[in-house]
């Protein structure tokens, strides 16, 4: 059943079952299929591959000497014991990083245009924006794919950029369009009288107060790159890998899936410490301005 | 804000929704009904481009029913989708190692010989291999040497040897093809290739020896401009990519694909002098098939002469099948890349699968290669 | 005034590079090669090979099935979640919705592959991807409700309570009409979702049922031929007419959005 009390928090047993009505089904679902799932993750990496791939048995087989089984920190001594591990993670954040600069950088102007233009325009411009983006992923690959071959880009760290940046500038227009739309003219014309000129109008005043929106693009930029394979396996070439392609070819090539799911592990906590400082740094610039 | 819907629109919305959800449950009931209704389809899951349409067309007409292929471009894909629980095939093409392990899982269902009458054409050199002694299980198909294919008119120019692997792995080599070269994303190929360079027998388990196979794969991988499992075919008959690491009838392929497109250039293949793998894939039955009995009348049907033959002229594949040659095109029936000559096949060697410690070993060594 | 054109030209050069490959793309589907390198000649003999390409046929009828039926269950849930955290404030809850958004896809598809098989041994297939797609759906519909509630007088609900509807009549004849565009909006973005995705299904899918995506991805790697060119033309132009549509029967849906 399902109905929500919106009164007060009133611990009536209506109140209380409506209260478990609504939230439990999501709960539960989501605690099935993604909290558990990641559990199994942690768990996973502290195992020994299977003998045919997939995972080697939790239990030590008794009378089966020479298969491992078991716990075993074999997997972290593996990654650890060797920097260029690390390296790699700090190559990904850097394309991710620099996808999401480039983004804010094409998307500003498109977005400050649509935000100052005619409201009749503006749902126009906007569509024109996502229109690319309503076409399969793979398919937006696929066209740099036949325009970089001829070009001699295919195969390089350029294409990987071109390619992030391309599938994702729509994620870093909206947020940024939606926050700037919703600035005072106002303010502008205020500074414009005091003979404020263009750049300073821009920096002091559009810039800081879009910043909320920057902030939401470049997390809806930032954390897809991290995550999206295809890229890197289909436009880059021997030197180009990324986090998420070493994970995926643990899983589909090598069949080591304790290797590959120590990866996630420390890929979801590498994200979690940069949004931790990035949360941090908010905080304390709010607090000092 | 918009003012809210009038409660007509807001009905209106929810009984959309609502049937919406509706429509929803009938579409999958019914699409669940549909594909479980038995369907007179043979599934193959096939190393792609491995059977022409033409033959497929035969096969279909003369049994009356379809032919339907999902395709693999690594054996290793091919078991880890296996593994990860797929279902639904009913023949399976690999390669002798892999036919090794599925028989090892016991994946596989018993051939019933006496429905496969034609397994007498396969050459007897091919028949009870290693991985299936008395062919309990398999029926070759085809075999490919992996090798390297070149863009011949480039590499003249450049004035770069084609017949050895010290093309793809010596910087002196590669200095003139930086960017220009693709290699098999396959750990046991390539690690292969430099064993066999470096003079070593590839299933050699010294660790010592794998180091150096690494160390000379680290060393060459700044050159190349990427893994390619198939598109490499692509990129040769397009003319991208100069040298490419790869079978024997993917070379073939590119090498028509680039006369029919009129290129400017020619590609050749040719097994290099220090040797190369050989992989002989065969057709076995994977134990939850649904249909074997499609299955094995696809066996007897591909064990034909003439429609064995297909798979040479069409593919340019080695081909097993001795009542098949007759009807090869000469051209490939003597192209020594394709169809090795004696003298050649000793040099020659097949994969065969390791031990769990030493694979994990090796995979380890493979993603080392990737990430340095 | 020279700002202006400066604004004017580098949107433009954004808009450009947004759309000159996708033109590329639409170009070469009608070319008449295969090798897709160079403009040979004009054709529509790909559009034909497509329709009788029963892999792709069956890929896109299954997405269309996935994202029907995994939006409308997002939907559903999401907005229950969305509902519980604006009123209720639980903690645990809000975590468990907001993370798998915000998750690299690539973590969600390797959890619920080792989940499926390890755990519950179960065979991949159309289940897996559905119950995978919901999972990363119901955050998109969970914010959007919790947003736009967010913005609501409460006093409206309170008058319904106190005029005797039960929290049943509440919720179908006042919060549901309210809260509706964004109902909305959060199935059509889960939707959308549910049909371009491809990292996680690329795990969760079992051999034999692949969707658009997938098909697509094997046919960039194995078969490199202007078949997929029309596949994406097609593709685009079907989206096209759905997002017009969408824009035209509920137009603060893209302002709902972000």
């Amino acid at each position: 059943m399902r109905g929500c009390s919106f009164v007060t928090r009133l611990p009536t047993t209506e109140g209380r079952l409506t209260k478990w009505a609504v939230s439990a089904p999501p709960f539960v679902f989501l605690t099935a299929f993604f909290l558990l799932p990641f559990l199994i993750v942690v768990a996973a990496s502290f195992r020994y591959p299977g003998e045919f791939g997939g995972l080697a048995s939790l239990l030590p087989l008794l009378g089966a000497p020479g298969k491992d089984a078991g716990l075993t920190l074999e997997t972290y001594r593996f990654f650890f014991g060797d920097l260029t591990y690390a390296e790699i993670f700090a190559r990904s954040f850097f394309v991710a990083g620099l996808t999401t600069l480039i983004c804010i950088l094409m998307a500003y102007p498109v977005a400050l245009l649509i935000a100052r233009s005619p409201k009749k325009r503006r749902d126009l411009m906007v569509l024109l924006v996502i229109l690319p983006f309503a076409s399969n992923l793979l398919i937006r690959v696929y066209a740099w794919i036949i325009i970089l071959g001829p070009l001699n880009l295919l195969y390089t760290p350029y294409a990987v950029v071109i390619g992030m940046v391309y599938v994702h500038l729509p994620f870093m227009v909206l947020p940024l369009y939606t926050n700037l739309e919703k600035h005072d003219p106002a303010l502008l014309e205020a500074a414009q009288d005091l003979g404020a000129n263009g750049w300073t109008r821009f920096w002091r005043i559009t810039f800081p107060l879009s910043l909320p929106g920057i902030f939401s693009g470049s997390a809806l930029v930032f954390i897809p790159v991290l995550g999206m394979f295809a890229i890197p396996e289909l436009l880059g070439g021997t030197g180009d890998i990324l986090v998420d392609n070493l994970i995926k070819e643990q899983f589909l090539d090598n069949r080591d899936w304790p290797l590959g799911s120590m990866l996630s592990i420390m890929l979801t906590l590498a994200v979690l410490a940069l949004a931790g400082l990035a949360a941090w740094a908010a905080r304390s610039r709010r607090g000092g301005a | 804000m918009k003012t809210p819907f009038t409660a007509k629109d807001a009905k209106e919305k929810q009984k959309r929704k609502g049937s919406f959800a509706y429509l929803c449950v009938l579409g999958g009931l019914a699409f669940f009904s549909v594909s479980s209704q038995a369907d007179d389809v043979l599934h193959l899951y096939i190393w792609n481009n491995y059977i022409s349409d033409q033959t497929a067309q035969r096969f279909e007409d003369a049994c009356h029913c379809r032919l339907k292929q999902d395709y693999y471009s690594d054996n290793e894909e091919m078991l880890a989708k296996l593994d990860a629980g797929a279902v639904g095939y009913d023949i399976l093409v690999p390669t002798g190692n892999a036919v090794e392990a599925l028989i090892r899982r016991n994946a596989l269902r018993p051939l019933d010989k006496t429905r496969l009458p034609d397994i007498k054409n396969i050459k007897p050199e091919y028949r009870n291999a290693w991985y299936d002694p008395g062919n309990r299980y398999s029926v070759p198909y085809a075999y490919t040497v992996t090798l390297l294919g070149y863009n011949a008119t480039k590499l003249k120019e450049l004035n770069l040897p084609t017949d050895t692997w010290a093309l793809i792995f010596e910087p002196k080599y590669l200095e003139k093809l930086k960017g220009r070269v693709t290699v098999l994303n396959s750990q046991r190929e390539l690690m292969g290739a430099a064993m066999i360079y470096l003079g070593y027998d590839i299933q050699d388990k010294d660790p010592a020896k794998w180091e150096q196979a690494k160390e000379l794969l680290i060393r060459a991988k700044p050159y190349w401009a990427t893994f390619s499992n198939s598109t490499y075919i692509k990129d040769l008959a397009i003319g991208n990519i100069w040298v490419a690491h790869g079978y024997s009838n993917d070379m073939y392929r590119a090498q028509q694909d680039a006369l029919a497109a009129r290129r400017p250039f020619a590609i050749g293949f040719a097994t290099p002098k220090e040797g190369a793998v050989l992989a002989v894939d065969n057709f076995v039955l994977h134990r939850a098939g649904p249909r074997p009995d499609l299955a094995q009348r696809f066996m007897e049907f591909m064990l034909d002469g003439q429609n064995a033959a297909d798979v040479s002229n069409l593919i340019g594949a080695g081909n097993p099948n001795g009542a098949a040659i007759p009807h090869i095109r000469p051209d490939i029936a003597g192209n020594p890349a394709i169809f090795p000559p004696p003298s050649e096949a000793k040099r020659l060697q097949m994969i065969r699968d390791f031990d769990a410690k030493s694979r994990r070993t090796l995979s380890r060594m493979w993603t080392e290669v990737k990430v340095k | 005034m020279p700002r202006q054109f400066w604004l004017w030209a580098a949107s433009l050069g954004v808009y450009a590079f947004l759309y000159v490959p996708l033109a590329v793309v639409v170009l070469f589907s009608f070319n008449d090669s295969a090798l897709n390198a160079a403009w040979v000649g004009f054709t529509t003999d790909w559009y034909v090979k497509l329709t009788r390409n029963e892999d792709m046929l069956g890929a896109a009828l299954n997405s269309l099935l996935i994202a029907l039926t995994a939006s409308t269950v997002a939907t559903v849930l999401g907005t229950m979640a969305g509902i519980a955290m604006h009123r209720y404030r639980p903690k645990l809850l809000p975590f468990m919705v907001i993370t798998p958004v915000a998750m690299p896809e690539i973590l969600l598809g390797v959890s619920l592959l080792l989940f499926f098989r390890q755990v519950l041994d179960l065979t991949l297939g159309l289940f897996s991807i559905v119950v995978a797609h919901i999972t990363f759906s119901i955050g998109f519909v969970a914010i959007i409700i919790r947003a736009r509630l967010a913005g609501m007088d409460e006093s409206i609900f309170e008058a319904a309570r106190d005029l005797g509807a039960t929290p049943w009549q509440t919720f179908r004849r006042v919060t549901l009409p309210l809260i509706l565009p964004g109902v909305v909006a959060g199935f059509l973005m889960s939707f959308t979702l549910s049909i371009d995705d491809f990292v996680i299904t690329f795990f969760v899918a079992g051999v034999g049922v692949t969707t658009l995506p997938l098909q697509i991805y094997s046919m960039i790697k194995v078969a490199v031929t202007p078949e997929v060119n029309a596949v994406s033309t097609l593709l685009m132009t079907l989206t096209l007419s759905m997002i017009l549509l969408a824009s035209r029967f509920a137009p603060d849906v893209l302002k709902g959005k972000a």
